[in-house]
């Protein structure tokens, strides 16, 4: 029922470039197909393994440079920057993951958050390689087989195909074995432990696959911009996909897909300035924690099982 | 390479007197973590509101230096007691990440309605001090970082004082070593959450009142500071007083040193790197952590 259901979303949003013309609304459709990716990818390491991590920004944004620097400096393919995104995230993911989950998950915190700052330091002070505030101007589109995605509605191919791709296999990670033990995980990890599993593999795991995840996500939309500057990393694009899992519920799938969709698109209804935006933003994640700290998805189920109650009384 | 003796001491000085700003906002961090458990991501937040606070007040009492920057401290304060009251009152001490969205959530409000009202506009401020500065041979340092230096180190001395030998301080102690057994002898955590709170703030408000005339005033300034501070109570030891002070003395020093060889990028690194060589070779910490200590 669920999957039909999502089937059919998924066809939909396929149409979109055949509905309508207008360059704004697929540049709107092109944001949130990536944004709920980038938030499902936060999900995967927040709602499912119970580990808050603020590096995803610093991911995103390796991600952003690491696809452009392989296209513009190193001469490559759009494609092959992916790839070396995913990979250069799912290594640093490991070098800074295999130290920090040793200790609590209070110091897990604190250090990505540390790391998602260093990266933003790191995007302006390292000129030599990011070319600092200036950032690369002028991406070139990708092209595949001598089809060049230079408009908006071509590109829009690129972000459907990679958002399928990318949640289809978060969908099958998090309902398989694999997703269940990393529930257990968040829920009682001594428990784990008492069955038999070690939890570091699985958390590291879960960490490096997030940061992959979340650094082709970011690969795809600094192309969606055409360039990429320290702004990439800017804070606002954390708060986005934090308040995106939060209000569709950390650890439902499909709650933050679907808060993922409506969410990104709110913004753009929504047309205030940016710092007006942002304090809007600060005051739904404030509100948010006090009145429904389990999101959308939580307040349903938690609903469900009160009717439930009510009719076994 | 040879090392310019004159420029080393310069840059030793001016790494201790920022190492001790560092340390002000980081135990006020430490404080609050040791009896809540929670992490104040605002607490950068505080600090900016000290320094504006410093920025105005600094003309209105004629550019005097103290009375302004009582103001701040009180006005920290109590933003402090009203960021306490209602937004971490209600938090429950195993609720780690909740306390840090919600107080993310406040710190982007804080920023942002900052920048609205007064604009991003880097201010500088001008105290009754002005630039002037002690020379000793040719080294030379402003009065502005001297003084802020030694109102720091007053600070940890009042701490010290109030933690070890005063009820008030006594009462964080107990919270933070053992929750149940202070419950047991009649301390309340939500009265004693307060004050660790309130206390915090104040020192935070005294950084950013010291840090004003040092550095250009501006709504981001606490965010840049504040990852640093997270990272040197990581370094110290979660809720470890006298090993946060250590960890940011000492990182100031580090900074300033590699930032007057190397490229500024590996000067905002070496913090990063420092704290992921500690975790890894000493997960909780440099210092051992027991509870709240003072001595």
């Amino acid at each position: 029922m669920k999957l039909a259901a999502a089937l059919v979303a998924a066809l939909l949003f396929a149409a979109l470039p055949l509905l309508t013309t207008s360059n704004y609304i697929m540049g709107v459709g092109v944001s949130a197909l990536i944004f709920t990716v980038a938030a499902a990818a936060l999900n995967l390491i927040y709602g499912y393994t119970g580990l808050l991590s603020f590096a995803q920004l610093g991911f995103w944004g390796i991600g952003g440079y690491a696809t452009a620097l392989t296209v513009v400096t190193f001469g490559g393919t759009f494609w092959w920057g992916l790839v070396w995104a995913a990979l250069i995230n799912a290594a640093v993911a490991l070098v800074v993951g295999y130290p920090t989950l040793r200790t609590n998950r209070h110091a897990f915190v604190i250090v990505t958050l540390t790391f998602a700052l260093l990266a933003t330091l790191i995007a302006r002070d390292w000129v030599d390689l990011t070319r600092g505030a200036l950032g690369i101007p002028n991406l070139p589109p990708p092209v595949a087989f001598g089809y060049e995605f230079g408009t908006t509605g071509r590109f829009y191919w690129i972000a459907w195909g990679f958002s399928v791709a990318m949640l289809t296999f978060l969908y099958a990670l998090c309902t398989s074995r694999i997703g269940r033990t990393l529930v257990a995980i968040k829920q009682n990890e001594p428990l784990v432990r008492a069955q038999g599993i070690s939890p570091m593999p699985y958390k590291l795991a879960s960490f490096a696959l997030s940061a992959a995840i979340t650094g082709a996500a970011g690969g795809v939309y600094s192309f969606h911009l055409g360039i990429i500057d320290p702004l990439f990393l800017d804070f606002y694009y954390m708060q986005t996909f934090l308040i995106i899992v939060i209000i569709g519920g950390a650890g439902s799938f499909w709650g933050v897909v679907v808060s993922g969709i409506a969410l990104s698109a709110l913004p753009e209804v929504l047309r205030f300035s940016a710092d007006f935006r942002m304090i809007i933003y600060g005051l739904i994640l404030v509100v948010a924690m006090f009145v429904m700290p389990s999101g959308v998805a939580g307040w349903l189920r938690e609903r469900r099982l009160a009717r439930l109650r009510k009719t076994l009384r | 390479m040879t090392v310019d003796a004159v420029y080393l001491l310069q840059l030793t000085l001016n790494g201790i007197t920022l190492g001790l700003l560092y340390a002000l906002i980081a135990v006020g961090l430490s404080l609050i973590f040791g009896v809540m458990e929670i992490i104040n991501f605002a607490h950068g937040e505080l600090l900016m509101l000290g320094a504006f606070a410093m920025a105005f007040a600094l003309p209105v009492m004629g550019l005097l230096y103290w009375p302004a920057m009582a103001v701040a401290i009180l006005a920290t304060m109590l933003a402090g007691l009203a960021i306490y009251e209602v937004l971490l009152a209600p938090l429950k001490p195993d609720e780690f990440e909740r306390s840090i969205l919600i107080t993310l959530g406040l710190s982007i409000i804080i920023i942002h309605a900052m920048q609205y009202i007064f604009t991003a506009t880097p201010r500088l401020v001008d105290t009754q001090y002005g630039f002037e500065g002690i020379e000793i041979g040719s080294i030379r340092i402003t009065w502005t970082r001297v003084i802020g230096a030694g109102a720091a180190l007053v600070a940890f001395g009042g701490l010290y004082a109030v933690l070890r030998y005063t009820q008030f301080g006594r009462a964080m102690r107990a919270i933070a070593q053992n929750r149940e057994a202070a419950l047991m002898v009649g301390i309340r955590p939500r009265v004693v959450a307060r004050n660790a709170v309130v206390l915090a703030a104040g020192l935070c408000g005294l950084a950013g009142a010291a840090i004003s005339p040092i550095q250009l005033v501006t709504p981001y300034m606490g965010q840049f500071l504040i990852f640093k501070a997270f990272a040197l109570v990581i370094i110290g030891g979660l809720g470890n007083i006298p090993g946060a002070i250590v960890a940011a003395v000492a990182l100031g020093l580090v900074e300033n040193w590699i930032g007057g060889f190397f490229e500024i990028v590996w000067q905002e690194a070496a913090v990063f790197v420092i704290m992921i060589a500690v975790v890894f070779l000493r997960p909780d910490g440099l210092f051992k952590r027991g509870g709240m200590r003072v001595g």
